[in-house]
């Protein structure tokens, strides 16, 4: 006799259901990628092509390197819409050609085997387009830090954050990134993360490689573990989470030359932090100094006023290493902070066309589930069943990373048309208004 | 973990301090450990204990870790020498970068000169500042005395150690290795006007300076004179110094010896009027001194006021590059500016022609 697997009597219910209104969505309706491109994404890009032409000329006569870095910024999204143009084109000839009643059947036959492959390219084409005309995010070519910190589930979900640490470190290593921790404690305080015992509390991992940002961008979020804890008894599986931040990393030396946003010396750019904003406090015990005592305090306490945030290193024995460091860290967190208002107000914005998701710090992101050997990955839908590889950070990990930056990519370009379709509309209705 | 607590119990510090110095013992034991290569060597878990243990009783943590961070360098320490102290590195960096933000009015040629060196941080120090930020400064050239022969040595070690860093990463022909290829550490007597006093063996510093001079080994003017002296009067010896510098650091670099027929405070002062003697000899345009608090920073910053050599004086408190709001000035002497936060810890003051080099 064949004994059914038992099933949970919430999951029985649901099949019934229709697939909108089971919760969940299949991982094909994802990346479905449509040939069409909406009208006003195509006036950006053809607005940028004519920019990008007069550009030229203007570049031909005299140099200047402002227009030569702008020239550069629009050469992908120009070469990508002559793509998009050429296939467009084409496809609309296969098309006179089937509808004309004078073309002879060879011809027709020809034409219906050449439709299939050019209706591929100019899908290809679009994708391409949409992808070029979305700008690069401001801190992708940047070095990051890591920020891990257990969530709820008590010394169960600081295991897990040590063991996302691990995962991370290693996949560092796997891929030839460089990076360290910039501190790493448990609930003891500081501790050495090789031989600490007591459960993670906070740690910050350093990617020194240009670019890590864009790599690592996908990882922010809370990760949720299914397991049987080492600490249960019983056998029965928790669920708890670990929170992951992504944060930019400022070269410690601001580069003058380098664009304003990121030379955080100057008081106009997004990032830059008054020194006076921002309460030291040299954690050393108070009373005499000098010869009569003799003191090992080198802690440092930065806090920025305005915003209160607290940040506090007292990692090495020497004092201005750890004032460095603590400075570092308070500048990501701020830019991240900044940034991240900015894309609220762009996500709102946003909402009032066309619902578009956006995972921040409080959006579950990911599933680890031991039980089951299983990874899955709730922005793209990718599941892997090579628990074992993800956590020692090898090419399944990459996988999923990969997955989750393309669905970045794709949100990106939803925003982008939701952005384009409220200024045609602003547009429409101030041209009704000149009229009137 | 109960060596933690241990020693957590009989220290003073703040039990966050305490895990961090376990963790720092910690680390230095298991990296002693895996440098030893003996095969009867002892676990770490035993070296650990014996470190806790002795750092219960008291031993600086610096002496138990062998160095200290001073600025941005690492200074070796060994007991019987003065183990440098974060003040003493805010007011040197303070001092370069007051000069640095005027650099067009410094000369090519800089002499340093410090007296009662110690470990030799205080020089070192000053080296590596002016050079991080004038890499091309043209010529520095540095002395560091001191009367203790452990001390001299340990300066040498510290200005080798330095050399060789430096020899690597940037090589033999910079002007920042070169300047430390001439500095020169010595002995000599700061106290003694002669050298005849005590010590027949140990010159005076006049008696160096000169001989050295006319050995043409090094001359006798020096732009900028800095000391960190024994300051500590013999009743604040026995009842104000933490049990770990009265018990380990060596007294000769805390108080000055004693001689009969002074008041405590004049015991205490004994160093500064000797060095402001030296000061006019070798013609120092600045002078720097480190003091014990501000009462003794009044003291001293009014001898200079009353030698009338000195175009500015100024008393810089713990952290001099903190901005003051409350504009506290000394008592009777107006003309003394303090600056920063915290007590009392140098008096700075500088001559005609160091008004170039430091400004009003």
């Amino acid at each position: 006799m064949q004994k059914a697997p038992w099933i949970c009597a919430t999951c029985v219910q649901r099949a019934w259901r229709p697939l909108s209104r089971r919760g969940m969505r299949l991982q094909s309706t994802v990346a479905s990628q449509t040939a069409d491109i909406s009208p006003a994404l195509l006036t950006r890009a053809r607005t940028v092509a004519q920019q990008h032409a007069s550009i030229e000329k203007q570049l031909a006569s005299d140099f200047d390197v402002r227009a030569a870095r702008k020239l550069g910024q629009t050469t992908g999204i120009t070469a990508a819409l002559k793509e998009w143009e050429k296939a467009n084109e084409s496809l609309a000839e296969l098309n006179a050609l089937l509808k004309d009643s004078t073309t002879d059947k060879e011809m027709r036959d020809l034409a219906a085997e050449e439709m299939e492959p050019t209706r591929q390219a100019l899908s290809a084409a679009t994708a391409a387009l949409k992808t070029s005309l979305v700008p690069p995010h401001p801190f992708a070519h940047l070095p990051c830090l890591l920020e891990i910190r257990p969530g709820a589930g008590g010394s169960e979900a600081a295991l897990f954050a040590g063991d996302l640490l691990r995962m991370y470190t290693a996949y560092c290593s796997n891929t030839g990134l460089r990076c360290m921790i910039l501190k790493y404690e448990d609930a003891d305080g500081m501790a050495d993360p090789r031989g600490s015992d007591a459960p993670l509390q906070e740690a910050v991992l350093e990617i020194e490689n240009e670019g890590a940002y864009g790599r690592m961008r996908s990882e922010a979020g809370v990760h949720r573990v299914q397991r049987v804890p080492a600490t249960e008894s019983k056998g029965r599986t928790h669920t708890s989470a670990a929170s992951v931040l992504v944060l930019p990393s400022f070269p410690s030396e601001s580069d003058p030359s380098a664009s304003g946003e990121e030379n955080w010396d100057d008081p106009n750019s997004d990032y830059f932090i008054d020194p006076k904003d921002v309460r030291t406090d040299i954690m050393r015990a108070s009373g005499a100094g000098g010869q009569h005592v003799n003191k090992t305090e080198s802690a440092v306490r930065l806090t920025h006023l305005p915003t209160n945030t607290v940040v506090a290193i007292q990692d090495s024995r020497s004092q201005p290493k750890n004032r460095e460091k603590a400075w570092k860290l308070l500048r990501s967190r701020l830019a991240q902070a900044r940034r991240e208002a900015r894309e609220e107000e762009l996500v709102a914005m946003r909402r009032s066309v066309v619902g578009v998701a956006k995972m921040g710090r409080g959006d579950k992101v990911r599933t680890y589930n031991w039980g089951q050997q299983r990874v899955t990955d709730h922005r793209s839908g990718v599941s892997v069943q090579q628990l074992g590889d993800i956590l020692q950070g090898g090419d399944e990990l990459e996988k999923v990373m990969e997955s989750v930056r393309q669905w970045l990519g794709e949100q990106e370009v939803l925003g982008l048309v939701a952005e384009e379709e409220i200024k045609a509309k602003e547009e429409e209705k101030q041209k009704a208004k000149a009229k009137a | 973990m109960e060596v933690t607590e241990a020693f957590t119990k009989v220290e003073s510090d703040t039990s966050t301090n305490s895990r961090n110095e376990f963790r720092w013992l910690k680390e230095h034991a298991i990296a002693a450990t895996k440098q030893t290569a003996s095969p009867a060597r002892q676990g770490w878990r035993q070296r650990l204990r014996a470190l806790c243990v002795v750092r219960g009783r008291g031993r600086p943590l610096q002496y138990l870790l062998g160095t200290e961070y001073f600025g941005n360098l690492e200074i070796v320490c060994k007991p019987g020498v003065l183990i440098p102290r974060q003040e003493t590195a805010a007011s040197v960096t303070y001092l370069v970068n007051r000069l640095v933000q005027r650099r067009s009015q410094l000369p090519s040629r800089l002499r340093v000169l410090d007296l009662c060196t110690g470990t030799g941080c205080i020089p070192l120090l000053f080296h590596d500042e002016l050079y991080s930020a004038i890499a091309k400064h043209p010529r520095l050239e540095l002395l560091g005395i001191d009367l203790s022969k452990d001390a001299v040595r340990l300066a040498r070690l510290n200005w080798q150690e330095q050399l060789k860093d430096q020899t690597n990463v940037r090589g033999e022909k910079s002007p920042r290795v070169q300047s430390l290829e001439r500095t020169n550490f010595m002995r000599a007597n700061v106290l003694a006007r002669v050298a005849s006093d005590e010590n027949p063996t140990t010159p005076s510093v006049e008696g160096l300076l000169s001989d050295a001079s006319a050995s043409g080994e090094v001359r006798s003017e020096w732009d900028i004179l800095t000391c960190n002296p024994p300051y500590i009067s013999p009743r604040a010896f026995n009842h104000t110094t933490a049990r770990s510098v009265r018990n380990f650091e060596p007294k000769l670099a805390l108080v000055p010896a004693e001689r009969p027929g002074l008041s405590d405070d004049e015991a205490g002062d004994m160093f500064y009027p000797r060095l402001l003697e030296i000061a006019d000899f070798v013609r120092a345009k600045i002078v720097l001194f480190e003091v014990a608090d501000l009462e003794q920073a009044q003291r001293v910053a009014e001898m200079v006021v009353s030698r009338n050599a000195f175009e500015r004086v100024e008393i810089w408190r713990d952290d001099p590059s903190q901005v003051n709001d409350h504009h506290d000035h000394t008592g009777d002497l107006k003309c003394v500016r303090l600056r920063g936060e915290g007590n009392g810890r140098t008096v700075v003051a500088w001559r005609a022609e160091g008004l170039d080099w430091l400004g009003e």
